[in-house]
């Protein structure tokens, strides 16, 4: 009976030691999560209090911006927007690129670019443009920047994309990376299927010289890559690899049991299942105004377009 | 005694079991594909095949790789009609120059001289091929525009293959802002390439184009709406090997179909390979075989494969030739007999 008494405590501890053994090894590997989740701005504002639940759409707004040294930190255009609206129950996925230079009113600050909104007041009032003026209802952010990019492209081992034309540009900004934030060198991406790794991928979506159709064609070719990323087939363990490698260069709303919820969905979209959608004429149309080279939108196009998908 | 032996035992056994689900876990990443230096092949192919990687170009012969260059900028090379040497491509950041070197990779001469101290006064040269006959090199050059410094689009050029030789011919005008023409492809007096366009929906498509001589306005061989590119032609002219991939970005056909260079036509598509990515196909020197590039699985680097082209029973399986390579998808296996 003695013997007995000694054993089971021992047994509990036993137990207990490899638990914690175990619990951590994975707080552990998970860290890197942590660390950027702790690292990024949580939104405000424009947030609905209640989340839609794992199996409800939702709609997240992709941010990107040239974040190199010409600029002041935090205080970035968004180079890039993107609205995504993932259906988790429908595998479905659509994505709407908004011309940065699409010319709208922002909240509190008058007309002006819908980029600048992010410099203006950052996430938060990003999405209240977006919101405000596409009359879509946004649950998260997401942003990145140059070097964020190139981290994730290269972490993923790179990206295979169709490039369907020679993206050539001699105007290149050669910002990342260097001493010199103003140089710019040539890019070539030669035409067809390519393994991009995190430059090349970079130099892909974000040259604009070489091509008719200008920021449009640029816009695409950022939704080519998103589709490109989803096919890289992650998994929540690859997070805490992919997040060590951001170091300040992402932030975001979205919480961890979405990353899941996103990963997941990722694994199971398949091509008919998204849709991609590039604001060029009709639904706009370029001028200029005060000096500027702006987009005009024609919400007579524009929203019903978007309210077919985006609530 | 023991019992101190025993707990340092069971901790220790702690620590593995801490750290074997650490590793667990990190054994279910799935997003990363590690590649290394081509060595061997899984089959043999005959003849001799060149690839490229990583900036370095390498040889396939007898089922071993031996890298012929450095890594330092070297792609899409492309063998003579003796088999004996190889133009190829040496590109730096800003410019691309067209280089002759013996099969060893040893360099004989410097074709070009591309570079320049302003950026944007650099040229690019870009898949070399030579003539038939050996005496003339093909390839896409960037003409500046005079009247616009952001407008850069390929053009297909010939010049000598003797390097002491000089003259070059400006054989297309491309499309312009759409990156201009690419793959030249000569022969028997007649050029084959790929010409990309805009239409009135803002979509850009490739058509692989058939033109006579310098300057004349050639013909599409292929409908805008099959967005085909990357045409090889057989050694006998009579076939032709091409990508297309109908308004897809996620899904390709590699097909091949008969050429007729009289009528400046082709006859219908056979696929050889069709689903997933396919890039940059090359007949082998009998005309037999297709060599292609192509990832092993979604989303990863691209390996070596052929398939064989039987007129009788059709293309047989693919036969994947390398594996956890990353080789250079835009330089085209140059496949010679020697």
């Amino acid at each position: 009976m003695e013997g007995r008494k000694l054993y089971l405590p021992r047994a509990s501890v036993l137990v207990a030691g490899f638990v914690i053994a175990g619990l951590l090894g994975l707080t552990a590997y998970f860290f890197p999560i942590f660390q950027v989740a702790a690292t990024s701005a949580v939104s405000s504002g424009s947030l609905p209090d209640a989340l839609p639940g794992p199996t409800q759409p939702f709609t997240v707004l992709l941010l990107g911006s040239d974040d190199d040294a010409k600029f002041v930190p935090d205080r970035f255009n968004s180079q890039s927007m993107i609205l995504v609206r993932l259906d988790p129950s429908a595998k479905r996925a659509t994505m709407l690129s908004i011309p940065r230079d699409l010319w709208v009113p922002i909240p509190g600050h008058g007309t002006g670019k819908i980029s600048t909104a992010f410099q203006l007041g950052g996430p938060a009032l990003a999405m209240k443009a977006v919101e405000t003026n596409f009359r879509v209802r946004i649950d998260d952010y997401v942003w990145i920047g140059l070097k964020g990019l190139v981290n994730l492209i290269d972490r993923l081992g790179g990206v295979d994309v169709v490039v369907t034309n020679p993206v050539m540009d001699d105007f290149y900004p050669a910002d990342v990376n260097t001493n010199d934030p103003y140089g710019y060198n040539r890019v070539a991406v030669l035409p067809g299927a390519v393994h991009l790794d995190g430059i090349h991928a970079l130099q892909y979506v974000r040259s604009r010289h070489g091509d008719l159709r200008g920021d449009f064609a640029r816009s695409e070719r950022q939704q080519q890559l998103l589709l490109a990323i989803k096919d890289a087939h992650l998994n929540a363990a690859d997070l805490p690899f992919l997040a060590s490698a951001f170091s300040g260069e992402i932030k975001t709303s979205i919480g961890l049991d979405r990353v899941r919820q996103l990963l997941a969905l990722a694994g199971e979209l398949g091509g008919s299942g998204i849709t991609r959608e590039v604001l060029m004429p009709p639904y706009t149309s370029e001028t200029t105004i005060g000096g500027q080279d702006v987009v005009l939108p024609s919400w007579r196009l524009i929203l019903p377009l978007v309210h077919k998908t985006f609530p | 005694m023991k019992q101190a032996a025993v707990s340092a035992a069971v901790v220790l056994a702690m620590i593995a079991f801490g750290v074997g689900a650490y590793n667990t876990v990190g054994s279910l990443r799935g997003g990363t594909t590690a590649f290394q230096r081509p060595t061997s092949s899984l089959v043999a192919v005959p003849g001799t095949i060149y690839v490229a990687q990583g900036g370095a170009l390498y040889r396939l012969r007898d089922g071993s790789f031996k890298q012929i260059t450095p890594d330092d900028g070297w792609t899409q090379p492309a063998g003579s009609p003796d088999g004996k040497q190889v133009v190829a491509v040496k590109q730096t950041v800003n410019s691309g120059d067209l280089f002759l070197l013996e099969g060893d990779g040893r360099v004989v001469a410097q074709l070009t001289h591309n570079d320049a101290r302003r950026a944007e006064r650099n040229h690019w040269a870009f898949y070399p091929r030579f003539s038939a006959d050996g005496a003339t090199i093909f390839y896409s050059y960037d003409p500046k525009d005079p009247f616009n410094s952001y407008r850069v689009d390929l053009a297909i050029f010939s010049r000598p293959a003797d390097p002491a030789s000089h003259g070059e011919t400006d054989w297309t005008l491309p499309n312009q802002y759409t990156g201009g023409d690419t793959n030249p492809m000569p022969t028997k007096g007649a050029l084959v390439f790929t010409r990309f366009s805009i239409d009135e929906h803002s979509v850009m498509h490739s058509q692989v184009w058939l033109q006579g001589r310098p300057g004349s306005p050639g013909v599409a061989l292929t409908a805008a709406a099959d967005d085909c590119a990357q045409a090889a032609v057989s050694p006998d002219a009579k076939r032709l090997a091409m990508v297309c991939r109908h308004g897809e970005l996620r899904s390709m056909r590699l097909v091949v179909v008969p050429l007729d260079l009289v009528s400046a036509s082709i006859g219908p598509p056979a696929a050889v390979v069709s689903g997933g990515l396919v890039a940059s196909p090359a007949f082998s020197p009998d005309g037999q075989t297709l060599a292609y590039l192509a990832p092993a699985s979604p989303g990863g680097p691209f390996q070596l494969w052929t398939v064989t082209l039987s007129p009788a029973t059709g293309p047989a399986s693919p036969r994947q030739v390398t594996q956890n390579l990353s080789l250079d998808s835009s330089s085209p296996p140059a496949w010679v007999a020697s």
